[in-house]
């Protein structure tokens, strides 16, 4: 089996993928072609193979997660439907795009492609994942792509996925010399025949021919990006419309949250607050954090709004988590792993990498980037994929804050812990060991 | 150090995606255009595609020319569009089938840009790379500056963090630029088709022939890179399309709630 996916799509999926701050998933649409090879050999006169062309035209993000399927794996026609429209003939595969996890197909992934065979009718679904990495001073990212047949048999379950491109338009076929050739009469008929090729300027008919298709399509493509302008001018203004009125509806959540929050101590003014009844508020303001991110369209900056600076993610990390928890709207400012940075100087990693430059690659698991196999590399990021706002690790250089939120989440009742421990992203080190990060809900 | 980190909007993101995954025979470059702020974070709104000055495959370099018309339409054109003053603050060029890291020349060229700015950032981006054990494929991509390195006179890279921030929208000059890519493969292709038309030598087959070759290449740049642009624009319009409507019913749930509150 051949696939092939143009360089455009495969550029929108990764642009729709950085946009989101979770993992990104989205269907492929295409066509499948049965090609025939005849090849003959000694033994056979002819012997057609039948190769199968699975060709990507473009694909259909998903706008969240879980709009398909729900968090037992469970397929819903209907959403599919209502997301696929007309375009559910044209599905030939679907596309999962994750940070930091393994390249194996998870066993959601597994039941949910299963379903969606079935639903589909696509006997031969295919399935491509993307995989997400970085160095540990993020200077360096890697996109790993593989694209599975999981319908088939164990073995040869992975299909090189080829980009096809300009390749080889060689400026070098022009030739700048004729051969030499003294021959009266080649050169008479050449000249008398060869004539009809070129118009009175001397310039070749096709050239000015294929010039005009192409300036047609040129201006084509023009006209269509105006259309597309104007179009991403109207989603940008309705999506701020949409984050401006989430944010309004947020600040009036908290303040009726303050508001019951001052009646009560009002009504038991006597009481010294205990641990649990700190927390109660707490649990409260937590669990309605936690339902309005989940699993809506994550929050995020507008963009006219600045990532924080490296100053003020440092204080705010430094700072208890209490205080942030109680302000939804300062969620916006935890830091957003794609928004923010480590700093540019080299700072004492406890992963052992060495930061320091040098000409060959710091990095254990990237190798030297000519096809090595990566599995010799130690990668040993635990498999689970984390489905709700799984983030990238930032601010890798020091791993003890992170320690801290653990313990903070220690201390909240069972109840709210278990909610955070829904997703635990797992944390890729270098040195092998997969450290299990505390949830970072933002 | 002049610069702590470089933020590369998603949608200049794209359209060097875009640039690099053209042509996988050779190296392809362009010059990032945008603002250094006061915490010395480089931040990349847009990228300029810029024709190859040096036809040869392991060699990339941006004449003095190309750097300064970049620098004139960054002040004029994109300042205009954004309101905020745009210069040319970094250049990106591709390694396809190659290590992600720079070459000797990509450090000592990377010097050079760094001794009239400071800030002058450096992205590498490394494609079409298949591990044909688990065939899978990899994308990398990279940011880096050049030091001198304590002996000698030689220069090392030094790496500087960056990361793709989201932009959900793909801005009007990030589209400019994509749909340039075509017309600039033309020009270099007529560029090169002009001198050879010009020898007079050439007997009437010789000439067919290289018309040909134009042709062919012509051709081959339309279906590869413009067609795959027009598929691409029109699944944006739909996909916008439906972005829009969703975009609709949610602002107007969104009201319905804030209104019952």
């Amino acid at each position: 089996m051949a696939a092939s996916i143009s360089g455009y799509t495969f550029s929108s999926v990764c642009y729709h993928s950085a946009n989101s701050n979770s993992d990104h998933e989205g269907f492929l649409l295409g066509e499948v072609r049965q090609e025939e090879t005849v090849s003959i050999s000694d033994t056979q006169i002819s012997s057609a193979e039948l190769l199968q062309v699975v060709e990507v035209h473009n694909h259909e993000p998903c706008a969240q997660l879980f709009s398909f399927y729900d968090y037992a794996g469970k397929v819903n026609d209907e959403n599919l439907n209502r997301i696929l429209k007309d375009r559910h003939k044209n599905v030939i595969g679907w596309y999962r795009f994750r940070r930091n996890t393994q390249q194996q197909m998870s066993f959601r992934e597994q039941i949910i492609h299963k379903q969606l065979t079935q639903l589909l009718g696509v006997p031969d679904l295919v399935f491509l994942l993307f995989s997400f990495i970085s160095t540990a001073n993020n200077s360096t990212h890697a996109l790993e792509y593989v694209l599975f047949r999981p319908n088939r048999s164990r073995y040869n379950q992975r299909v090189t996925l080829h980009i096809p491109n300009l390749g080889t338009t060689s400026q070098q076929e022009y030739k700048v010399s004729s051969v030499p050739n003294t021959s009266l009469n080649y050169a008479k008929v050449i000249k008398e025949h060869g004539a009809e090729f070129f118009d009175k300027d001397g310039v070749m008919k096709d050239i000015r021919t294929i010039f005009q298709v192409y300036g047609a399509l040129q201006d084509r493509v023009q006209a269509v990006c105006g259309e597309v302008e104007q179009n991403e001018r109207v989603k940008e203004k309705f999506q701020e419309e949409v984050n401006k009125l989430k944010q309004q509806i947020a600040l009036r959540k908290q303040k009726s949250a303050e508001e019951e929050r001052r009646l009560q101590e009002a009504q038991n003014p006597e009481q010294r607050p205990t641990p649990e009844e700190n927390s109660e508020p707490l649990e409260t303001s937590l669990l309605s954090r936690v339902v309005f991110h989940t699993p809506s369209t994550p929050e995020r900056l507008g963009p006219s709004a600045n990532p924080p600076s490296y100053a003020d993610l440092l204080s705010l990390q430094d700072d208890s988590l209490l205080p942030s928890l109680s302000s939804p709207t300062s969620a916006a400012l935890l830091p957003r792993p794609q928004a923010v940075g480590s700093p540019g100087h080299p700072s004492p990693s406890p992963l052992g990498l060495n930061p320091s430059p040098a000409p060959s690659p710091s990095m254990p698991y990237l190798g030297n980037g000519d096809g090595s196999s990566s599995d010799s590399l130690d990668r040993q990021a635990a498999g689970q994929e984390d489905d709700d706002e799984e983030e990238e690790e930032d601010d890798d250089d020091d791993s003890s804050e992170y320690e801290n939120l653990v313990s903070e989440v220690a201390q909240l009742p069972p109840v709210t812990a278990s909610v955070l421990a829904q997703g635990r992203p797992a944390a890729l080190s270098p040195d092998g060991d997969a450290s299990v990060l505390g949830s970072q809900t933002s | 150090m002049a610069v702590s980190a470089v933020h590369l909007e998603s949608d200049a993101f794209l359209v060097c995606m875009n640039h690099a995954l053209s042509t996988e025979k050779e190296e392809v470059m362009g010059l990032c255009i945008g603002e250094v702020d006061t915490n010395r974070i480089v931040h990349i709104h847009s990228v300029i595609i810029l024709r190859g000055s040096d036809k040869r495959k392991d060699r990339v370099e941006i004449s003095p020319e190309q750097l300064s018309s970049a620098a004139t339409e960054a002040d004029y054109r994109l300042a205009d569009m954004t309101g905020r003053p745009m210069r040319v603050v970094g250049w990106y060029h591709s390694h396809p089938h190659i290590t992600v890291w720079p070459s000797h020349v990509d450090v000592r060229t990377q010097a050079m840009y760094q001794m009239m700015d400071q800030g002058f950032v450096g992205l590498i981006f490394s494609c079409f790379i298949e591990d044909k054990n688990t065939k899978t494929g990899r994308v990398l991509y990279t940011c880096f500056q050049s030091v001198q390195a304590q002996k000698g006179s030689e220069y090392e890279r030094i790496e500087i963090p960056i990361h793709v921030v989201p932009h959900e929208a793909i801005g009007k000059v990030c589209l400019e630029s994509a749909v340039e890519l075509p017309r600039i493969l033309c020009q270099e292709e007529q560029d090169t088709y002009r001198k050879i038309h010009s020898l007079t030598h050439l007997d009437p087959i010789t000439k067919i022939h290289n018309g040909s070759v134009f042709t062919k290449n012509l051709c081959s740049q339309m279906s590869a890179v413009s067609g795959s642009l027009l598929q691409w624009l029109e699944d944006c319009l739909e996909q916008n399309r439906k972005s829009i409507i969703e975009l609709q019913l949610e602002k107007e749930r969104l009201t319905q709630e804030l209104a019952t509150m």
